[in-house]
């Protein structure tokens, strides 16, 4: 399921009072040119699980928070704008939850630089 | 027999009451000699079966490598100790600090010295020989405050502060439980408490709430498990000892030994009869063997037993161990005094 | 008030691993805590995304160190997801055999170091290692290796089960079975454990669902979900067992949840063994370039025995493009503020002991 940025919290609170109301994971995906932010929701009773799709442009990274809705987003919305770079607005900016970063590029961001050991065909190191 | 009545000849009371000064200082000096051979061999062997019989209780071995079955072990790491750098921490309030732990160990070999271990071996038979070691007994957590609180450590400072607590929730029944005990004797004089269980039973027998309210009060006294709140390693890394290093630390080991040596020996002089027993081996033997069976107790205890949260331990110390050891007081007066 | 501040760890006895709880202390009660994770972050998703396929077990394993061969099992079913290789039945009941004994392993562990935090300095953890090595022995014998197995290939394992496992895995679990009625036996019993463990730590229904905790935490709160139940994968659905609730949410019905899920383990271990069918569990062989996987996007998720783990993965041709990796103690971690808040400083060790952290996971 896609859903816009701008309603987010609108919308999760929407699924969370139809039952899905627990929160499996927060995750995104860089695909250099925008990122995918995914939120896996859960019905506990019936099981059920739904995906929620959230695309950004790269230029423009921010998010809604949903602190409020789900409690359990607040370290994964930490650990997203930390790996990802992905700005959370909506709450006080928070302590950095895994590591000291130096200010280059998040590093689960493709465009983190790295010396990466393995290289498929075509790909330039 | 005889070699323990020459023992007992060197250094008894008449010799070194009565005669001139020399002969005073000499046998004082014989006496301190004999009675520190006999703790340390004790407190040693009991520190060696501590950690043989909780290794034997969680499947293991226990030390095997340092003389025969390990018995070497504790000296090899008293020496590794002793070699070691001492470090103070530096926000530690220095003179307290280096002064607690020496002072703890001092005290308590102190009361060693005053116990009576056999009808001869005895450095005094005073009237209120129980009131001085109870006194000196219940200045030992005072200074387990001082020395975690001038240590600067957050831990240790938590420690202290249950130091207090334990003070205040586990010295009353003791003292209550050793007023009951000289009601019983008639007097504060160990010997005197020694000879009167000889003319009855054993205390342990008359009064056993008062016997069981005692030994698990002096548990709580000196640090053993379940009451080892003031160094409970999963909590509190080692409490008061958190920033104490290796000279100090071999200190507090020895502590440890000598608490142990001195609870076993009061708990055998006070309610198992001390020294009585048949006549066929010396009565230092009897006295030395219900200490040893104490102690064993006190280890398997610590084998087994779950650590106590500290609101717990204050509220079964007073709902529990100080109503038992005044009921305890009231029956003995009404049963035996009265 | 007067408010005490403390760091506990991250060199602490009790911090299974490093962590770091900064704890505010109200005389003896805690008014707050602040975890800092990311000591041991070695980031195994980014490190995926330069590793082929199959290279990438070594790293998953590595995250959780106590039960590493569910981890590897739930990479490598992601991967076979993403390939569309469904294993054979033979492979199919080794991996429920294996997965449930790594469970055993993993629970005997969360038992002893439970009982270190609360005080039992190391009977009880000395008891369970033993035990816990017996399953390892076991484990070496199918695998090969005690700690890290890397032992499942796409379709299935390494190597087959050895001809004696099945009669060694039955007499196993018939001892443990007696083992873990000894443990209930000794420990529920003892009063001063009762009163450390029951009413403390209270994790309400809806309260656990608002902090997503998982697995054993999940369960011991009423909330009844389970992978293995809910998505049966492998032969979960083919034996019957029951995925235990309790309802306190305290940390009695935490640790009481292991040990009863320990006992339903055995019976599936059991159950399996004596089903297992004909025929050989060897999966494909490691190449560096595996087959294109058809499809783009996976999602896996497995019930290890901390709880649900979610494998995301974005395939490329020869090696993921992105694996996310929804670690269970991650959030368990999570909810240690909304716990602890309230209780005695030393109930901390025992709150931080039933949720049975695995900082390796955590920090990924």
């Amino acid at each position: 399921m896609k859903a816009e940025r701008d309603g987010l919290p609108a919308t999760l609170s929407r699924m969370k009072s139809a039952g899905f109301d627990y929160l499996v994971k927060i995750t995104a995906v860089d695909y250099v040119d925008h990122v995918d932010v995914i939120y896996l929701l859960r019905n506990l009773e019936p099981i059920k699980d739904e995906i929620v799709e959230v695309t950004l442009s790269t230029s423009d990274l921010w998010l809604p928070s949903v602190e409020n809705v789900h409690k359990s987003a607040d370290w994964y919305e930490r650990e997203l704008s930390e790996m990802f770079g992905i700005e959370i607005r909506g709450r006080k900016a928070p302590r950095l939850l895994l590591e000291k970063w130096d200010g280059t590029d998040p590093p689960l961001r493709k465009s983190f630089a790295w010396d990466a050991p393995y290289k498929t065909k075509g790909e330039k190191a | 027999m005889a070699l323990q009545t020459d023992i007992g000849n060197i250094a008894n009371i008449p010799y070194w009451t009565g005669g001139d000064t020399l002969h005073q200082v000499i046998g004082i000096i014989i006496y301190i000699i004999i009675v520190s051979i006999i703790f340390s061999i004790f407190g040693y062997m009991v520190g060696w079966l501590e950690r043989k019989l909780i290794a034997r209780a969680q499947y293991r071995h226990g030390p095997t490598y340092v003389g025969m079955w390990g018995l070497l072990q504790n000296l090899a790491d008293l020496i590794k100790l002793l070699s070691k750098e001492d470090v103070i921490p530096e926000n530690a309030f220095r003179p307290l600090f280096a002064v607690s732990l020496p002072l703890l160990l001092a005290l308590s070999i102190f009361i060693v010295l005053l116990l009576p271990y056999s009808p001869t071996l005895q450095a005094t038979n005073l009237g209120f020989g129980l009131l001085i070691i109870f006194t000196i007994v219940s200045f030992l957590p005072l200074l387990l405050f001082t020395a975690g609180f001038s240590s600067g450590n957050k831990f240790a400072g938590i420690s202290a502060q249950r130091s207090i607590l334990v003070l205040l929730s586990y010295e009353l029944p003791v003292l209550i439980v050793v007023a009951s005990v000289a009601m019983l004797a008639g007097g504060y004089s160990l010997d005197g408490i020694i000879s009167s269980q000889a003319a009855h039973y054993y205390f342990g027998l008359l009064m056993p709430i008062g016997f069981v309210v005692f030994f698990i009060a002096l548990l709580a006294e000196f640090e053993r498990p379940p009451f080892d709140l003031r160094e409970a390693d999963s909590e509190l890394i080692a409490g008061w000892l958190t920033d104490v290093s290796a000279p100090y630390y071999a200190i507090a080991l020895f502590l440890d030994y000598a608490r142990m040596f001195l609870g076993s020996v009061l708990v055998s002089i006070l309610f198992l009869g001390g020294w009585l027993g048949p006549s066929f081996l010396p009565p230092l033997f009897w006295i030395l063997l219900k200490a040893f069976i104490v102690s064993v107790f006190v280890i398997v205890v610590r084998a087994t037993a779950f650590r106590m949260r500290v609101d717990r331990v204050l509220r079964f110390g007073w709902l529990w161990l100080i109503p038992l050891s005044l009921i305890n007081l009231v029956m003995t007066y009404i049963v035996f005094v009265r | 008030m007067n408010i005490t501040r403390i760091n506990v760890g991250p060199v602490h006895p009790s911090t299974h691993g490093v962590i770091r709880l900064v704890v505010d202390l109200d005389g003896d009660t805690i008014v707050n805590v602040e975890p800092h994770i990311g000591f041991l972050h070695r980031g195994v998703e980014k490190l995926a995304e330069t590793r082929m396929y199959m290279q990438i077990p070594p790293y998953t394993e590595k995250l959780d160190y106590v039960a590493p061969m569910s981890y590897d099992e739930a990479y490598v079913a992601t991967v076979e997801a993403a390939m569309g290789i469904e294993p054979s039945e033979p492979a199919k009941y080794a991996r429920t055999i294996l997965l449930e004994l790594q469970r055993i392993a993993s629970h005997l562990l969360f038992l002893g170091t439970l009982c270190n935090d609360i005080g039992q300095m190391f009977t009880v953890f000395m008891w369970a290692f033993k035990d816990r090595d017996m399953v390892l022995d076991l484990l070496q014998e199918a695998a090969g290796s005690r700690m890290f197995y890397v032992n499942m290939r796409l379709g299935g394992l390494n190597q087959d089960l050895p001809p004696s496992f099945a009669e060694h895995a039955l007499s196993l679990m018939d001892y443990m079975e007696k083992r873990v009625f000894e443990y209930e036996k000794y420990i529920e019993k003892n009063p001063i454990f009762n009163e450390r463990m029951k009413g403390v730590g209270v994790l309400s229904r809806d309260k656990a669902k608002e902090l997503g905790v998982t697995g054993p935490v999940l369960r011991a709160s009423g909330l009844n979900y389970d992978v293995r139940k809910a998505n049966p994968y492998y032969v979960y659905d083919k034996f019957h067992f029951n995925s235990k609730t309790l309802q306190d949410g305290d940390n009695y019905s935490r640790y009481k949840v292991r040990m009863l899920e320990m006992q339903e383990s055995i019976r599936i271990v059991k159950a399996a063994v004596r089903a297992m069918p004909e025929g050989s569990a060897k999966g494909m062989p490691v190449k560096l370039r595996s087959p294109v996987p058809p499809n783009r996007i996976s999602i896996v998720n497995r019930e290890l025995p901390r709880g649900e783990c979610l494998m995301y993965m974005v395939a490329d041709p020869q090696k993921p493009y992105r694996l996310s990796i929804r670690s269970p103690n991650f959030i368990n971690l999570a909810a240690i503020g909304s716990l602890a808040r309230g209780a005695r400083f030393a109930d901390l060790f025992a709150i931080l002991g039933s949720l049975d952290i695995i900082m390796g996971c955590v920090d990924r």
